[in-house]
């Protein structure tokens, strides 16, 4: 076979560089099994011919197929598991035992000696959607044109680790000691000097390989999309083709800790996600600390605090605009005190999320993918509702006619751009890559939170302050009840749709766990829902029957604890429960179970086993003061343009929407 | 940059800045990959790289390979002599010189007091050749101990004693070229992806150009058993079994090459009496393996043009490790399979120069393949040393798996521990332990102070690692490569020539015999000793070996003279008819009588306990251990359990287990997997106080082996968790 001899000075080619290292491609496709065109010159814009200056070299890759889509090849039948790709990697792009760009994970069937083992080999695929691209906030994604690699720049990340959730192949690797993601660069600098990337020299098995994507390599005769284990390529349409010859067992499991196996549907012949039942057990337990105290709690405490806030803003400014019952949340002596209670819990859910990322201080480049990522849009609408309710707060004193006019116009602002804020909060979790989000109950859930725990706020500061000016609050009790009760009621709604959606793959292995290893808690969640609702309607009723006194105070009070720990139960379990449809661990590498063991027992602390604690980003005030410092207004005004105009820019590579 | 790129960035990639790159050979395993050490402008080792032109590997590294620069800086290195007058004190620094006259002077002490043979020197695998020969010269010409073995005891000695039964002489005969010419290969005991993944790339290279069947022989369903053609899982310890039945096929349907078996061979006549006992019916109910496929195994072996064999640990560590090699030998000889391209029987060696201490050490006789029986040897090696012939043993000593119990039973007094962990890796750690206690004078040469063995010492000296040093090491096909000094060695540590040469001015201080002080000197030296012997190198030189990526012996002063280049590969031993070294050349078919002496699994111990090595560690993980990229993917120990027998005892996945031998009890972590049967577990054997806590280590007749393969155990459920974990994580300094 043709070998692609070139020789720039990106990557020093060896005098006895062995053949097997060399691309081969000759006759390429025109376009991809998925129609995309695999030629990218047009997409490579006024940067065709252009140095990727790697590392600052200004050489241009000799490689005759540099404006084409690469992939990796990888033949299952072949792989041993010797890890020599995934070494290979980590010694080329000097990575510490924690990070890996590429991973070693397999699946086994049958029963001795009828028992096989298949190992999968996984890097970043570089899709033809990145789905990675489309929802990083900070743009630190790009898709090039040349050889179509996605490549991620760490001096932008802030570290959210949102592309870590969308990637259905655990590509990009968050490093909690860095507080940044970095991932597989398709060894661009060898691939312009005419080498295979290295991982793919390295293999032991001729399992690995590597070229223009459709090409199959010599002595391999299949290209398929899929093997057992590999998330549904629909997702992003990778940039992997495989070879899985030999005949598997009906059935596959995983080494690592997660209750997934695969089962094979004879129809299509591919593998489908299922329960495995017996792996870990199906006891019912608690696991409270596991799930109160979960690094995701920052996102718990976040959206919660959120959709109060603007539960709680929602009702005042209806109380503001068309009066009625809700009245006096938008009046004296309640509206400050209110306005009040809910900015304090907004910035304290906003700071928890902040320092939730890995640099804290690079907060400022949420907004930079508003045309892509729910991320950017959330934050956007977040931080408008955040603005524009200081606004309205703090004309809420005056009682001028035009301020109240101006007022109301921001208070408009605000519940609009908070609802938007809401609404992409919930696209942030339809991820096709983790199916227990990825079900309206999301919004059942964040819209149901929104209006329980808004009216609960509003009736924990408005009550006790119109009891105590002797105003009668009947009728205000009275809506804010209803809001509690629609509320709770949307919820439980939605969970009922959500259980009987999760009966298939990845979802229906994370309802396994929250109803084995999460058993309690679930219970206690579902039947606080049920007491709430009920307890809500015989608020409802006791407050229209013009009840008072100490029985209302309590109901309310209980009210408010249960509708709180259901919350906070529920959204614990939402963050905790979710299996992405990643690819499979091994026994230690690659398992969560394993990981989270090292770190109770201290192993962690070894620096050579590969596991690291978790850690909180610092805000570097030095940073962010040097960032600002360096900023020019043109630059400035050209970031907002890309960011608010939105059309691909040139020489940046193919833009994914173009097509 | 404020808001992220808005233009086309430079693209970053980690760049090392390699300034230079020293060529070398690899230090772990037996396969010899010629490795590049890249150092930065600096000086520090950055890098790793196969080297491309290099017939071995290739240009291809395995995952340990490609992190070997990491060694040199890694923690627990020693790095000045330590001292301490019994175990309960701390160890005190202390000077070289002060270390090595009080080394001599409690050797002398020993020796005056017990025997000469009371202070006994355990050495290695894994240091230079020309040390290994430096060491020797030491031992056997001026400390004069008979007590000399190396931990090869543990890992080839059976390969040496069945090559030695049936061709007359060590040296495996075959090279890694055969796998481009064979027509059908039976690997026995040997998981060749995880042991040696570089030479099972070779392999696949040549199945690649051109398929021909692939035989694995493992009762454990290896990746390399899920790629076989046929896998025979074998019942653990009734390899010769199978081997009698495949001779009994071969000799009952006259597939032998009787031409062959005339011309080269004695003994065939005995050999079709035993084997006439073994047909594959009776052999069946024995090995497990049933009668059918023994048939199609021998006629598929005996049919093919040329046939091979390749071996490791399953064979070699059980209680006819030697028979199971003589057993090869046998089959190969009856076929014709021995000396022809393609048609061989090639033990696949464990440790980076195994060969090396075969050859040169002199433990087992004297050097170049020396036996202490042979007066002759020993007057021609007596003299060219300047050392009375009749200093020398007339007969060798005990073997290091004898070593341990005349300690034990008070016969041996003092212990010189060289680049070696026995606490770790001998069977039954806990009579190790009391023996190692018992010692009045331990010196442990090594060149990591927090290696376990350590805390038994009294004197320890740190010594340089790997590429600190240079010599050459002999690999699995006879390949001699050479270490170039990559950097020099850390802090105080010496290079082990250093040490012996220092410690031989003690012994010899008038000069008498000749201790060369660089390596290139020594192998000069050993040159003139290897002439007329099977590992005859006299026509190489440090130079020409690094020129040629490694020369494979036989290479003799008369092909360099008469110009030859020596070739890539593909030497092979016994291509001439009757060029054996038994008499009259010719090779011995030696039956084999089978003997079922194992521990066997019974109501108390219901499981079979296997044990074996993991691609990502190297032996007792001093090394590996430390290298987060090698670690990471088995940093504690596990226990590979069949998951119906789990659901029985109700083990759960990744629970600690208990797993209790006669011997003692391993603390490990339960994977659940039907890779190995109902009764069998699975322990790797990398990891300190874990299975050999457990292994009971018979010893093959032979070679005096351990069979570290066949016992019995059984399984406990832990109920405290998280008080298996401490006791599991304790015994994991690295």
């Amino acid at each position: 076979m043709n070998r692609i001899e070139c020789h720039p000075e990106i990557f020093p080619l060896r005098a006895d560089e062995p053949g097997y290292a060399k691309l081969w491609d000759r006759e390429t496709q025109a376009a991809s099994r998925y129609g995309t065109p695999i030629d990218l010159t047009p997409e490579a814009g006024d940067s065709l011919g252009a140095s990727l200056r790697i590392n600052g070299n200004p050489e241009v890759g000799a490689n005759p197929h540099r404006y084409k889509q690469h992939g990796f090849y990888f033949n299952a039948d072949n792989c041993i598991g010797c890890h020599a790709c995934e070494a290979a990697c980590s010694e080329k792009n000097d990575n510490p035992a924690h990070i890996a760009f590429r991973s070693v994970g397999y699946v086994e069937g049958g029963t001795y000696p009828d028992y096989q083992r298949i190992n999968i080999s996984m890097a970043c695929n570089h899709c033809e959607d990145p789905v990675c691209l489309k929802g990083c906030p900070t743009r630190a994604y790009t898709k090039y044109a040349e050889y179509g690699a996605v490549l991620q720049d760490p001096d932008i990340c802030f570290g959210c680790g949102y592309c870590t959730w969308v990637c259905p192949y655990n590509a990009p690797q968050l490093d909690p000691v860095k507080g940044q993601v970095t991932k597989c660069n398709l060894c661009v600098d060898r691939l312009e000097a005419g080498l295979k990337p290295a991982c793919v020299s390295a293999c032991l098995g001729n399992a690995l390989d590597f070229g223009v994507i459709e090409n199959i390599p010599e002595n391999r005769i299949e290209a398929k999309t899929e093997i057992p284990g590999f998330p549904d390529p629909s997702i992003s349409r990778p940039n992997i083709r495989f070879q899985q010859r030999r005949s598997t067992h009906r059935e596959m499991t995983r080494p690592d800790g997660l209750p997934v196996k695969y089962h094979r549907d004879d129809a299509s012949g591919s593998f489908r996600p299922e329960v495995d039942a017996a792996k870990g057990g199906s006891e019912r337990r608690s696991n409270w600390k596991k799930l109160l105290g979960s690094h995701e709690r920052a996102h718990v405490m976040f959206t919660l605090a959120t959709q109060t806030v603007l539960g709680t803003f929602l009702l005042a400014l209806v109380g503001s605009l068309a009066g009625g019952a809700l009245a006096p949340l938008a009046a004296a002596p309640v509206e400050l005190p209110l306005l009040g209670a809910a900015m304090a819990l907004l910035v304290f859910g906003l700071f928890k999320l902040n320092m939730h990322l890995g640099k804290p201080h690079r907060f400022y480049r949420g907004f930079n993918n508003l045309r892509w990522s729910p991320v950017s849009r959330e934050i956007a609408g977040v931080a408008g509702f955040s603005g524009l309710l200081f606004g309205y707060g703090a004309l809420s004193p005056f009682a001028h006619p035009l301020l109240v006019g101006v007022q109301q116009l921001l208070g408009i602002g605000a519940a609009s751009s908070g609802l938007a804020g809401l609404y992409f909060m919930y696209r942030i979790y339809r991820i096709p890559a983790r199916p227990f989000w990825n079900h309206w109950q999301t919004a059942a859930a964040f819209g149901g939170n929104a209006l329980s725990l808004g009216a609960l706020l509003a009736g924990l500061v408005a009550l006790p302050i119109l009891a105590a000016a002797g105003v009668p609050a009947g009728r205000l009790g009275a809506a804010l009840a209803t809001a509690v009760v629609l509320g709770q009621g949307l919820e439980i709604v939605g969970h009922c749709a959500h259980a009987r959606a999760m009966t298939a793959g990845e979802g229906s292995v994370s309802w396994f766990l929250q109803t084995t290893r999460h058993y309690w808690p679930w219970v206690i969640r579902n039947g606080l829902l049920g007491v709430n609702l009920i307890l809500g309607l015989g608020l409802l009723a006791a407050t229209s029957a013009g009840l008072d006194g100490w029985v209302l105070t309590s109901g309310w009070l209980l009210l408010g604890l249960g509708v709180i720990a259901a919350a906070v139960i529920g959204r614990s379990l939402f963050f905790v429960v979710v299996i992405p449809t990643t690819m499979p661990g091994a026994f230690f590498w690659k398992n969560q179970d394993f990981v989270e063991h090292a770190r109770q027992t201290g192993l962690a602390d070894l620096e050579q086993v590969g596991v690291v604690r978790e850690h909180h980003g610092e805000f570097k005030w030095d940073e962010l003061i040097a960032a600002l410092r360096a900023v020019k207004a043109p630059d400035l005004r050209a970031h907002f343009r890309e960011i608010l105009v939105w059309k691909p820019l040139p020489g940046r590579g193919r833009n994914p929407e173009s097509r | 940059m404020l808001f992220g790129s808005h233009q086309r960035t430079p693209i970053r990639s980690a760049d090392k800045e390699v300034a230079s790159w020293t060529y070398t050979t690899c230090g772990y395993c037996s396969t010899g990959c010629a490795i590049e050490v890249g150092k930065n402008a600096q000086g520090q080792v950055v890098a790793s790289r196969g080297v491309g032109g290099a017939d071995v590997n290739r240009g291809k590294l395995c995952l340990k390979g490609m992190f070997e620069h990491e060694l040199f800086e890694a923690p627990g290195r020693g790095s000045e002599p330590l001292l301490r007058r019994h175990r309960g004190e701390a160890f005190a620094p202390v000077t070289w010189d002060a270390a090595l006259d009080h080394m001599a002077a409690e050797i002398r002490r020993i020796q005056g007091q017990y025997g000469r043979d009371a202070f006994a020197v355990v050495s290695t695998g894994q240091i230079l050749t020309e040390e290994f020969y430096t060491l020797g010269k030491l031992t056997r010409g001026l400390i004069g101990t008979n007590n000399y073995d190396g931990n090869t005891t543990l890992c080839m000695a059976s390969a040496v004693s069945g090559y030695k039964r049936s061709f007359g002489a060590d040296g495996p005969p075959g090279c890694y070229e055969d796998f481009e010419h064979t027509h059908c290969l039976i690997a026995w005991g040997s998981n060749l992806p995880e042991q040696h993944p570089i030479i099972y790339w070779r392999l696949k290279e040549a199945l690649e150009k051109r398929k021909f069947p692939l035989i694995v022989v493992d009762p454990r369903v290896t990746m390399f058993a899920q790629f076989a053609d046929l896998h025979l899982p074998i019942r653990p310890g009734t390899d010769v079994v199978l081997q009698n039945a495949l001779m009994h096929v071969i000799l009952a349907e006259g597939l032998e090459d009787a031409a062959y078996i005339a011309a080269n061979t004695t003994g065939i006549e005995a050999l079709r009496a035993e084997v006439a006992n073994w047909d594959p019916t009776t052999a069946a109910a024995v090995c497990g393996i049933d009668e059918d496929r023994i048939r199609t195994v021998a006629r598929l072996y005996a049919k093919a043009p040329a046939a091979m064999h390749i071996w490791t640990m399953g064979i070699n560590q059980s209680t006819h490790g030697s028979d199971g090699v003589v057993g090869m030998n046998n089959l190969a000889l009856l076929t014709g399979n021995v000396g022809k391209p393609g048609g061989t029987a090639l033990s696949i060696t464990g440790q980076c120069n195994a060969m090396g201490t075969r050859e040169w050490s002199s433990c087992s006789g004297l050097p170049g393949y020396r036996a202490l029986e042979n007066p002759e040897h020993r007057a021609e090696v007596g003299q060219f040393w300047n050392v009375d012939p009749e200093f020398f043993p007339k007969r060798r000593g005990l073997f290091q798996t004898d070593i341990f119990p005349a300690i034990e039973t008070g016969q041996i007094k003092g212990l010189w521990l060289v680049a070696t962990n026995p606490i770790t890796s001998m069977p039954n750690t806990a009579r190790i332990r009391k023996s190692l206690e018992q010692l009045e004078f331990l010196v442990v040469q090594d060149a990591y102070a927090d290696m376990e063995s350590n805390q038994y010492a009294h004197l320890y000296l740190p010594a340089a690692v790997w590429a600190e040093k240079e010599g050459t090491f002999t690999n699995t096909e006879r390949r001699v490569n050479l270490v170039r000094q990559v950097t020099r060695p850390r802090a105080a540590c010496k290079a082990d020539l250093d040490i012996f040469n220092e410690l031989a001015k003690r012994f010899d201080p008038e000069g008498r015999v000749r201790f060369p002080e660089r390596p290139a000197e020594v192998f000069e030296e050993m040159k003139q000793l290897a002439r007329g012997r099977p590992c005859d190198l006299s026509g190489m030189d440090h130079e020409l070996i690094e020129r040629q990526r490694g020369i494979q012996w036989p290479f003799t002063r008369e092909q360099r003279a008469r110009g030859e280049i020596p070739p890539a590969g593909g030497v092979r031993l016994y291509t001439a008819p009757r060029s054996f070294h038994h008499p009259e050349g010719r090779a011995r078919l030696i039956p084999l009588p089978f003997v079922d002496n194992n521990e066997q699994p019974d109501a108390q111990y219901p499981f079979w306990l296997n044990s074996g090595r993991l691609v990502e560690h190297f032996h007792t993980r001093t090394r590996t251990g430390k290298v987060g990229n090698n670690n990471k993917y088995s940093p504690i120990p596990f226990v590979e359990i069949n998951p119906d027998a789990a659901a029985e005892l109700g083990i759960r996945h990744q629970e600690y287990v208990r797993c209790v031998s006669r011997r003692g009890d391993a603390v490990a972590m339960a994977m659940l997997t039907q890779r190995v049967p109902r009764d069998m577990v699975f322990i790797p054997f990398h990891f300190f106080d874990c299975v050999n806590r457990l292994t009971l280590g018979l010893l093959d007749p032979h070679s005096r082996q351990p069979a570290f393969k066949q016992a019995a155990v059984r399984l406990e459920r832990v109920a405290d968790q998280r008080a298996a974990a401490r006791l599991c994580i304790e015994a994991r300094q690295y």
